[in-house]
């Protein structure tokens, strides 16, 4: 069988870092996932283990609140960080977005 | 479409000849979704994120057109589907499944999005004439193959 080439952009696989301590005295911006009733919940669970690299519990966790109750607030994040997740996160064709933390 | 082994860390599936054939006419909708469906934020009155929207929208176009090369790749390699038991074995690694699950859900949620964005919560329903039936089609084709590759990954925990 051929070799198949790798995608040069992957999935963040990996844990991801834990946020900068002070980005909590800085404006920050949450990323948050909407519902919608055409991405299936064992793919939304699928996606937030890979993008975020959280266990199967917390993946449910959170796509369960947003299954429930419209929306999950997924991370707290810098804007650059939160630019990241949004994109890692819409690149599996969730409604995700990134608002300013009042 | 079911997993039928695993292969090192490949996924081994046994797919009939109607659903490769299926397959691979729905994988001709890719791209689906429109660059505007995607936005990174309800907040507009940010100058700044306004900005990155630009920079968001080349962002997932690059990846659209990864995704893309890789699907033009893999139904050019003769090897991917091997006849078997009436169908034939098709074989994914981890990277394939993953980018596979990227490209049937642009095309689930760009059919729904086709589809004028039905919702049976609301009573919104979709209308079936024309195109509308193949996007219905589509939508619900992607969906059990995604769950296919999703059982698959649950499987090899």
């Amino acid at each position: 069988m051929p070799e198949t080439v790798e995608p040069l952009i992957r999935p963040d696989i990996g844990k991801e870092e834990e946020s900068d301590p002070k980005s909590e005295l800085e404006p920050g911006y949450l990323v948050i996932c909407w519902d919608d009733p055409v991405n299936l919940m064992d793919y939304v669970t699928h996606v937030f283990r890979v993008v975020f690299g959280w266990p199967k519990q917390k993946a449910e966790f959170h796509m369960l609140q947003v299954h429930n109750t419209g929306k999950s607030v997924l991370t707290r994040e810098s804007m650059e960080r939160a630019e990241h997740y949004v994109h890692q996160l819409q690149s599996y064709s969730l409604h995700a977005t990134m608002e300013p933390d009042a | 479409m079911k997993l039928v082994t695993t292969k090192g860390d490949s996924f081994v599936f046994q797919i009939s000849k109607r659903e490769k054939r299926l397959l691979l006419e729905v994988l001709k909708l890719y791209p689906l979704i429109p660059a505007a469906h995607h936005r990174i934020t309800r907040n507009t009155d940010s100058k700044q994120i306004t900005e990155n929207q630009k920079l968001l929208n080349d962002a997932l176009a690059e990846r659209t057109r990864e995704n893309k090369r890789q699907l033009l790749g893999m139904l050019k390699e003769e090897n991917r589907f091997q006849e078997a038991d009436g169908g034939y074995r098709f074989t994914l690694g981890p990277p394939q499944t993953e980018w596979l699950l990227q490209v049937l859900n642009d095309i689930r949620v760009g059919s729904w999005v086709m589809l004028g964005e039905p919702d049976e919560t609301k009573r919104k329903t979709p209308d079936l004439k024309g195109e509308g039936a193949l996007y219905y089609a589509a939508m619900e084709f992607c969906g059990y193959l995604e769950m296919a590759l999703l059982n698959a990954i649950e499987c090899s925990g």
